[in-house]
């Protein structure tokens, strides 16, 4: 379907140029060089597999945002090209996350930029082949390691694992004073053991939780998926913490804990790290009530602002709220259009020039920060957002001026 | 020069296959034809161990997994060059094998299958918590090719087609050689092995730790091509499962299995993946596997088979009547007459083999209890019993499948109680089974050679005691025919001649005439005269009297595992005590 | 608390949380023990038929309206109760068109016996399996809720005020479930002619054909039996664990591992297995660090085989 419309279009396009005569047509371009014919961006997600759902909902965001850009006249510069959506499933493992990545780079040579690819190890092995190939591809995920490696055309838009601890613990920290008049002296951790969360955790303990005065009373790193987590939440349960921090990455060890915490009669403030507390499934799998307060620390949500760009996700997907997936990824095809218009070509080594060197004033779709990056590829000033489950539905909190609902501290 | 020749068609496919992958310029392309040979040469490995002796791992991932961890660690933190962790992968790979085999060779079947499931899983886990969820190979900008590292992705192929090539020659190799023969003789009957004289655990051994060697190697290239790897995608249940559909879907037990089953099943899943998949996610699994299911019914034992067996058939049209209306067996046979020498000449005082008092006890069953006897060279003895008088037992202590409680089992004087069978079949003690598991697919003549490896120096040597052996029992005129064409009594010839292949001093015949026709039983009757006719000692255990009265000098009876009685055939067949505890009311009547 | 309460309430909680867990792996091994124990027949699709049954209660539950019928408590285990005999049909079928190609009789002449065209051809059903129910259900997480799910009896406090152990109902109803289950599938087994027949042929399927047994509507029967079994097992599990179309893969190592413990062929050992791994799981994590709590079980497993090849209800048979 999207590959015949390329077709058709571009037998259009090339016919129009030849006609015109204003540049020479290319029989080996699948799109004719044409000043509008579109420009394509990839997403390389999963789409099939155990990470489909995420996979999916980013899909949903770029397709909007998209279609939000065109919208809004395409890329001015290249003679209102408009964008075009090349999706690529990267799979449930690693191999054909690299399989998808070469397909992507070989078999779609007009290819600009790209996006991708949720689980940081998928985007760990689709960035050693756009590195390889020049691509620029924009990634919400947030694992140190990604941005570490010393490459050029990887651009991190949310702030990595390591940062979020940094940014997040401190504003908890002060909620909780300005909340309950006192700060919490202890704080028990509960993780799994992927990438992201155990460089979170590794922040932590490098000095962050001292400098904040919180001992660490109990500590438990788990391998997804849990079979039960009785004796996990018993010993929260005993170490009677004045904070539990909770870094889970899938959906049902998020539900198994918060479950035995109500269970086991535990009422701790509860911060988790992640969206794997907030995505709309929890609700499929745990009442309402188990999750109200919590909170989470995530790298982007839907915020103040936004209301009508939610509103079509909701009716157009029946999704009920926007997940970092979702919002990134819409923000990646703004941050694709502003460096576009920067580098005014079709060519993806000015492309990736471009995001180096853009300096595109304060971040809109992503939180904190300005639109530019660091020599890692880092978003400089790279923030986050905190939500909370408010009436079963998690709210934005945190940045103050993006947030929709007040803070409350969880009673304990 | 032969074993070269028989490497012509892989060279004819790998040259076919390298001139492709040079034509070729699309990356993609490119990266799946390097999967297909990696995934083929994994498929190997696992065939090396798996596909010869027969016993199936679950868990080939560990070697897998071990070699791409020590790759991407030693570069990370040694700054090693994959080149040199290729060949150390190999030697992790093999370390692991023996380690792992050690205790797990203890299990068949499936245990042993399952078990080996278990250690990738549970490595898997470990090195999680050592705390690597993913690690990638470091770009190297400066000579990347020191690092293993290239702009030009067909080098991969280029390289992964000269590793294939190494692991194709060093299996078709092994696969012609005592080594290859032996895991094979495993696989048909692993008792009957040791009972041939083959050393089974030091095969096996040996097969896991080159298997071993293979699957470090071909995982630490593959982290080579991949660049990131997490624990779950090197020592994943779906890693091990790849290596086994692969040689499963091709065939198993020979070099093109695993190879025809990547090069179908890789592209075949990655096209779909890259042209429905976008359309509908999940419905490039669905068709893959309805795919599978398939082609694997059509050909349950791989696609390689499958072709041989129709291109047998379609050369041998009538494979099936031939082997019964040729008479050149009982000819043979018959060359010598029953009683072409007289006991008496045959049987000399030399004590052979002096049975004091064995006894076996398992939990509360007494098998065999202080059981005592003393057997002739050149004897032929008879062991008769109900069942479950413990007459199989008795063979087992006698050869050293099993241990006995009590007692000595001397052979020209020399205790062999409790040693492995293969040192008994070394010493001179030969067996055949009730069951008979010959290789369907070999010859009669290679069939044979397995048993003539104990007494064999080189392979020039065995083929040449094989020849003897099988003349002896006149299978000659069928040498070269498959053992899947043969009759029962072929079969049960073909197990004679492999026992005295091994050039036993004393043989075992557990149950020989079984399921034969008073005719053939004759036959085979009298090939054994003619063997014992040669010096040869025999013991048989045999259910059908009438045959047995005619063939045996002596009898032994037992009852519950103790010694009832022994003596002469006519004498035997008239004691009350031999009718009342065996024979019974039927045979009285006869008598 | 002291020192001494808080591990004797740890050591406490930990073997709860075993047992309860162990039990429905028990049901899930009982259910693989009948189709690996009688047939031999390694079914990788095994976790994908229990994700089946998981569906099936799903469905059965929300759109066949059982919540207003039954009620909130025992809708739930209505649609468990509904998915076993979906399943039993499922199994049947599969049994027939597919399993039967490469099993039984006409295996006997087959390389292996037929095991690698079995371990393919279930491989690829388990592929169908997981990806159509991805595009029939979608890939969201969902589960078969019960307001027994978020909900635990508290025993104690046993030690002054403190040493209480808490289990969770809805598991403690699967567990009673599943163990009334498996006693009355023991009595079918021990008693009636069917029960008979699946033992006969597992012991022996050839010579089960010479005394009349038909062996391949037994090994349909045990099939379609093990497979309804693990159906309601999926079912009973989801009451208090959510699951997706790929859960089975969760799920499947564990079964076998329990059915090898018990020893294969025996009924009541593949139970006993998949509590031993349940406990196994959870008291593990009294000494070894929680991540180490599945690495434990294989490790444990190994062991245990390598001392004792045939489990621990398997029978002492001959090697040779």
């Amino acid at each position: 379907m999207t590959r015949l419309r390329t077709l058709t279009f571009a037998a259009l396009a090339a016919s129009v140029v030849a006609a015109t005569g204003a540049a020479p047509a290319s029989a080996q371009t699948t799109t004719g060089p044409g000043q509008i014919g579109p420009l394509q961006i990839g997403l390389i997600a999963p789409l099939s597999g155990i990470y489909a759902r995420p996979g999916q909902v980013m899909k949903m965001g770029a397709e909007l945002g998209i279609e939000d850009v065109n919208a809004a006249g395409g890329i001015k510069c290249l003679g209102g090209a408009p964008l075009k959506l090349v999706t690529i499933d990267s799979g449930d493992s690693v191999e054909k996350a690299t399989n998808a990545a070469q397909r992507m780079v070989a078999e779609y040579p007009e290819l600009v930029g790209g996006t991708g690819s949720y689980l940081s190890s998928f985007t760990l092995a689709v960035t050693e082949v756009t590195e390889r190939a020049n691509l620029p591809l924009l990634t919400l995920s947030y694992s140190d390691l990604i941005t570490e490696r010393g490459f050029k055309t990887v651009f991190q838009t949310s702030a990595t694992a390591g940062a979020q601890a940094s940014i997040a613990l401190p504003i908890i920290m002060d909620l909780a004073e300005s909340e309950t008049g006192r700060r919490p002296k202890t704080v028990a951790i509960i993780t799994d053991n992927t990438a992201a969360s155990l460089s979170s955790v590794k922040r932590m303990k490098d000095g962050l939780l001292q400098r904040l005065g919180l001992e660490i009373v109990m500590e438990e790193t788990f391998t997804p998926p849990l079979a039960d987590a009785s004796s996990l939440v018993q010993r929260v349960r005993t170490s009677r913490p004045d904070l539990l921090l909770f870094l889970p990455t899938v959906i049902s060890d998020a539900n198994l804990i918060l479950q035995k915490l109500r269970e086991f009669r535990v009422s701790v403030p509860t911060i988790s790290f992640g969206i794997a507390i907030a995505e709309p499934e929890v609700l499929n799998v745990m009442d309402a009530r188990l999750v109200e307060g919590v909170m989470s620390a995530v790298a982007n949500w839907g915020v103040k602002g936004q209301e009508a760009l939610i509103k079509r996700l909701k009716d157009r997907y029946g999704e009920p709220w926007m997940t970092q997936n979702a919002i990134s990824t819409y923000g990646d095809m703004w941050l694709f259009k502003t460096a576009l218009e920067k580098s005014c070509s079709r060519d993806r080594q000015k492309l990736a020039e471009a995001l180096r060197t853009l300096d595109g004033g304060p971040s809109q779709y992503y939180p904190g920060g300005t639109i530019r990056f660091d020599d890692k590829g880092r978003r400089i000033g790279a923030s986050l957002t905190i939500i909370q489950w408010r009436d079963g539905v998690p709210v934005t909190i945190f940045p103050t001026d993006l947030a929709v609902a007040k803070p409350v501290w969880p009673k304990p | 020069m032969a074993f070269l020749r028989s490497l012509l068609p892989y060279f004819t496919f790998a040259a076919g296959y390298l001139v492709v992958a040079m034509l070729v310029e699309n990356s993609y392309y490119q990266l799946i034809i390097t999967l297909v040979l990696v995934w083929a040469s994994f498929g190997l490995s696992w065939n090396m161990l798996s596909g010869y002796t027969g016993l199936i791992s679950f868990g080939h991932a560990s070697f897998f997994g071990l070699g791409a961890f020590a790759t991407v660690l030693a570069q990370i933190h040694l700054g090693w060059s994959p080149w040199i962790m290729l060949p150390v992968s190999a030697l992790i790979g093999a370390l692991a094998g023996v380690l792992i085999g050690l205790p797990t060779f203890r299990l068949r079947g499936h245990y042993f299958a399952l078990s080996m499931l278990a250690y990738p899983l549970a490595m898997s886990y470990v090195f999680q918590w050592l705390g690597k969820p993913e690690i990638t190979i470091p770009r190297v900008l400066d000579h990347p090719a020191l690092f293993l590292q290239f702009e030009d992705r067909r080098v991969y192929s280029v390289l992964a087609l000269l590793l294939l090539t190494v692991i194709v020659v060093i299996t078709r190799w092994i696969e012609r050689t005592r080594f290859g023969m032996s895991l094979v003789a495993i696989k048909q009957n692993e008792a009957a092995a040791e009972a041939a004289g083959v050393d089974t655990l030091r095969w096996k051994l040996k097969a896991i730790a080159v298997s071993g060697a293979i699957a470090g190697a071909v995982g630490s290239f593959y982290a080579v091509v991949i660049l990131v790897i997490t624990p779950s995608s090197v020592f994943g249940m779906l890693v091990s499962a790849q290596a086994l559909t692969v040689a499963m879907f091709g065939g198993v037990g020979t070099v093109w299995g695993p190879i025809i089953g990547a090069t179908v099943l890789i592209p075949i899943a990655e096209t779909l993946h890259a042209v429905i998949g976008s359309y509908l996610p999940g419905i490039q699994g669905v068709i893959y596997g309805l795919a599978i299911i398939i082609l694997i019914i059509a050909a349950p034992e791989g696609v390689f088979w499958k072709g041989v067996d129709l291109i047998r058939r379609r050369r041998v049209p009538a494979a099936g009547t031939v082997p019964s209306g040729a008479g050149g067996v009982s000819r043979a046979a018959s060359v010598e007459p029953a009683g072409g020498a007289s006991p008496a000449s045959r049987i000399s005082d030399r004590i052979m083999l002096d049975v004091r008092g064995v006894s076996k006890r398992f939990g509360g069953l007494r098998a065999v209890r202080n059981v005592s006897f003393q057997v002739r060279k050149g004897e032929i003895l008879g062991i008769i019993g109900p069942n479950g008088a413990g007459k199989t037992t008795l063979f087992n202590l006698l050869n050293g499948f099993q241990k006995p409680d009590q007692g000595q089992v001397l052979l020209h004087g020399s205790d062999l109680a409790g040693c492995r069978p293969h040192f008994a079949c070394r010493a001179g003690i030969g067996r055949t089974f009730q069951v008979m598991r010959p290789f369907k697919r070999w010859s009669v003549a290679n069939n044979v050679k397995v048993g003539a490896y104990v007494r064999a120096a080189s392979e020039e040597e065995a083929r040449a005691i094989a020849r003897e052996a099988v003349a002896q029992v006149g299978l000659s005129a069928i040498s070269d025919r498959p053992a899947s064409a043969l009759t029962t009594k072929q079969l049960r010839l073909l197990e004679l001649a492999r026992a005295i292949a091994g050039r036993p001093e004393i043989l075992l015949l557990d149950e020989t005439l079984a399921g034969l026709g008073s005719e053939e039983a004759k036959e085979v009757v009298a090939v054994i005269r003619t063997l014992a006719a040669t010096g040869l000692t025999i013991l048989i255990i045999e259910h059908t009297m009438q045959a047995m009265v005619q063939l045996v000098d002596r009898f032994i009876v037992l009852d519950h595992g103790q010694l009832l009685t022994e003596g002469l055939p006519e004498a035997i067949v008239k004691d009350p005590r031999v009718i009342e505890a065996y024979l019974g009311a039927k045979w009285a009547a006869h008598a | 608390m002291t020192g001494t309460q808080i591990i004797i309430e740890s050591i406490l909680q930990a073997l709860a949380a075993g047992v309860l867990v162990g039990a429905i792996y028990g049901l899930m091994c009982v259910g693989l023990a009948m189709i690996f124990g009688i047939m031999r027949v390694i079914n990788f699709a095994q976790g994908d038929f229990m994700m089946l049954g998981m569906y099936a209660a799903y469905f059965a539950f929300t759109a066949l309206g059982l919540q207003t019928v039954f009620g909130a408590v025992p809708g739930p285990y209505v649609a468990v109760a509904i998915a076993g005999p979906l399943l039993f049909a499922f199994g049947y079928a599969v049994h027939k068109f597919l399993i039967r190609q490469v099993t039984g009789m006409r295996t006997i002449a087959m390389e292996a016996e037929g095991h690698y065209a079995q371990l393919v051809l279930t491989l690829g059903i388990a592929l169908v399996l997981q990806n159509g129910a991805m595009i029939l259900f979608g890939a969201q997480l969902v589960s078969l809720r019960t307001p027994l799910t978020g909900q635990a009896w508290m025993l104690g406090p046993m030690w002054g005020d403190a040493v209480a152990v808490f289990l969770n109902q809805a598991k403690v109803v699967a567990a009673i479930v599943s163990v009334v289950i498996i006693a009355g599938l023991w009595l079918c087994i021990k008693r009636t002619r069917l029960g008979k027949s699946l033992r006969a042929a597992a012991d022996n399927p050839e010579a089960s054909v010479y005394v009349g047994i038909d062996v391949d509507h037994a090994h349909r029967i045990a099939f379609a039996l093990g497979s309804a079994i693990t159906a309601v097992a999926g079912g009973l599990l989801a009451t208090n664990h959510p699951f997706h179309p790929f859960v089975g893969l969760d799920y499947v190592i564990v079964m076998y591992a329990g059915v090898v413990l018990g020893g294969i062929g025996s009924v009541i050992g593949a139970f006993w297995g998949g509590m031993t791994i349940g406990l196994v799981q959870q008291l593990s994590i009294l000494v070894l660090p929680t991540q180490l709590q599945n690495a434990t079980i294989f490790v444990f497993f190994l062991l245990i085989v390598i001392w004792r090849p045939q489990g621990f209800f398997g029978r002492v048979t001959e090697r040779t």
